[in-house]
């Protein structure tokens, strides 16, 4: 493995430097969110949930059954409004789900050894850090603007790509199929926000989701590169900085397989929204 | 182009291609999709209202954009060779039948589909011209990787320009076949004419890739049209995914923003010829 470990770690800091930036530029479309938000619901109470809080998500099969159908009830009860939530709220409260299970998918590929430990390739495991943070980042950005418009905030995973990630656990047993499982998710993300911001009404919602969908789209570029190294048994060049002259012809294209990027596994708007 | 020789090679062209052709179908399949959006546009009689032309006012200067896109040039100890030969082909793109006057005219969202247009229409001549350089030993060794690489992405913004200019053409408005000249003449070529090898290229890309996806990003914040902001959308993630794999070529990190900017996004008072 040819890595420089401090180079990767500067090189990560100045990806926060950076970060720190757009995070700003993101934080300046969402306060326009908020007249519109007060004018587009027309009743119900207001969620003063404090955003800007990711809580931890707990995959397996009792996720949802831990989330409690009681605890779903008395939710529901505490904020009738949401039931009629505006179609804005509904896509953005799915598209905080969305990045709730990436996030909990990351951090618990991260918990495997092959992937955050000791036999971890250095650039996979600072990856999926990074990515999770990144996620953790979209969740909160989501959330905002849910809170802005007047919605509650949506903590919990998206339900169905919740059991994706619970039926793949099991076969998680390299970092060939925790690299596929992570692609599925990245790419329904990204199709989910390419389709989302031509059907937000709302244009700073809209800016917003816009903003993130790209992030997902070279998630699963990197992602795509260092399967196909992975499938190869080039393992070796997943480094940073990469062996150019070593790397085999098709990885300079496996990573942006369209021309247009598809949106065919975007989710319901509703799938993720809070009910 | 011409591949640098590997003595040893970790991996087979075969195994990668195989991995490979799945996603070749999937590119194809994506173009119905598109058309499908395209025709949207056609029905929904596109507005040409001037709304447009606030999106991405900013300085059109060679300052400005680099000021606006990271200023790569600033440190690169870059040295004038052969590059200005290989930039002949932006030098004089299909562009001298561009409709410059016609594209000047349009307002609204058109002003931004045909400042899309212009913009693919260079990222396709600088990528020409980077093949060509590669071609005539101007850059040194390429590694296949970064063959295949510019080829395809070649072939993408094509298919992206295809797209935008099917939008003029459904609304009745000349195809846009010239480049954005004020980004060429004041970024491009200057830096194309120092460029000596692979990384050269490889950052002038970048930079390229960067203003794309930032000009569409602030383009789906101003377009009207729903399909017009679908479009933009459709197109964005795909730059974006240029860049990462530009910036992993380069060793820098390939994801830097949780939020894509829209600094460096190019204004429709861009000249098209």
């Amino acid at each position: 493995m040819s890595i420089d470990d401090r180079q990767l770690t500067e090189l990560i800091e100045q990806s926060q430097d950076t970060h720190s930036d757009a995070m700003r530029q993101s934080r300046e479309s969402l306060p326009d969110l908020v007249e519109i938000g007060r004018a587009a619901r027309a009743d119900g109470e207001v969620d003063t949930t404090p955003s800007g809080v990711v809580r931890p998500v707990v995959l397996g099969g009792g996720a949802l059954a831990a989330a409690g159908l009681g605890a779903a009830f008395t939710a529901l009860l505490a904020t009738p409004a949401f039931a009629t939530a505006s179609k804005d709220v509904q896509i953005l409260q799915t598209a905080a789900s969305i990045e709730n299970l990436a996030v909990a998918t990351y951090q618990t590929a991260l918990t495997l050894d092959f992937i955050g430990g000791a036999s971890a390739n250095p650039v996979v495991k600072a990856f999926a850090m990074k990515t999770m943070s990144q996620h953790a980042d979209h969740a909160m950005a989501f959330n905002a603007a849910v809170a802005q418009l007047g919605g509650k905030q949506q903590h919990q995973p998206d339900p169905t790509l919740l059991n994706v990630v619970n039926q793949a656990k099991a076969g998680l047993t390299g970092p060939g199929p925790v690299v596929d499982l992570a692609i599925e998710l990245e790419n329904d993300a990204a199709a989910t926000y390419v389709k989302d911001v031509s059907a937000l009404s709302n244009k700073d919602a809209r800016n917003t989701t816009a903003s993130i969908m790209g992030v997902e789209a070279q998630h699963a570029a990197i992602l795509y590169a260092v399967k196909a190294l992975l499938a190869g048994g080039a393992a070796g060049l997943i480094a940073l900085p990469p062996n150019v002259a070593q790397l085999p012809a098709a990885a300079g294209s496996v990573g942006f397989p369209n021309s247009f990027y598809p949106t065919q596994g975007a989710r319901p708007a509703t799938e993720g929204a809070s009910k | 182009m011409k591949r640098k020789h590997r003595e040893e090679l970790p991996i087979t062209e075969r195994e990668l291609n195989g991995l490979t052709a799945d996603l070749d179908d999937a590119h194809h399949e994506s173009l119905p999709q598109m058309r499908e959006s395209l025709a949207d546009w056609d029905t929904e009689s596109v507005e040409d209202d001037g709304a447009f032309v606030r999106l991405v006012r900013g300085t059109a200067s060679r300052r400005g954009f680099l000021l606006g896109t990271g200023a790569f040039l600033g440190g690169a100890a870059l040295v004038a060779a052969g590059g200005g030969q290989a930039m002949a082909f932006a030098s004089t793109p299909a562009g001298r039948n561009a409709l410059s006057p016609q594209a000047k005219k349009l307002t609204g969202d058109l002003a931004v589909v045909a400042l899309a247009a212009s913009l693919e229409n260079l990222a396709v001549a600088t990528y020409q011209s980077g093949i060509q350089a590669a071609n005539a030993g101007h850059l040194g060794a390429v590694p296949p990787a970064i063959v295949t690489f510019a080829m395809t992405a070649q072939s993408q913004h094509r298919d992206h320009a295809a797209a935008w200019n099917a939008v003029l053409s459904a609304a009745k408005k000349p195809k846009v076949t010239g480049v954005d000249l004020t980004v060429k003449n004041s970024v491009i070529d200057p830096a194309f004419a120092q460029v000596t090898d692979v990384t050269g290229l490889a950052k002038l890309a970048l930079e390229l890739e960067n203003t794309a996806a930032a000009t569409y990003l602030a383009a789906i914040g101003v377009v009207k049209s729903p399909a017009g902001v679908q479009t933009a959308a459709t197109i964005e993630p795909v730059e974006e995914q240029h860049g990462a794999i530009l910036n992993f070529v380069l060793g820098q990190y390939p994801v830097p923003n949780s939020f894509t900017p829209t600094t460096g996004a190019r204004p429709t008072s861009d000249q098209i010829g």
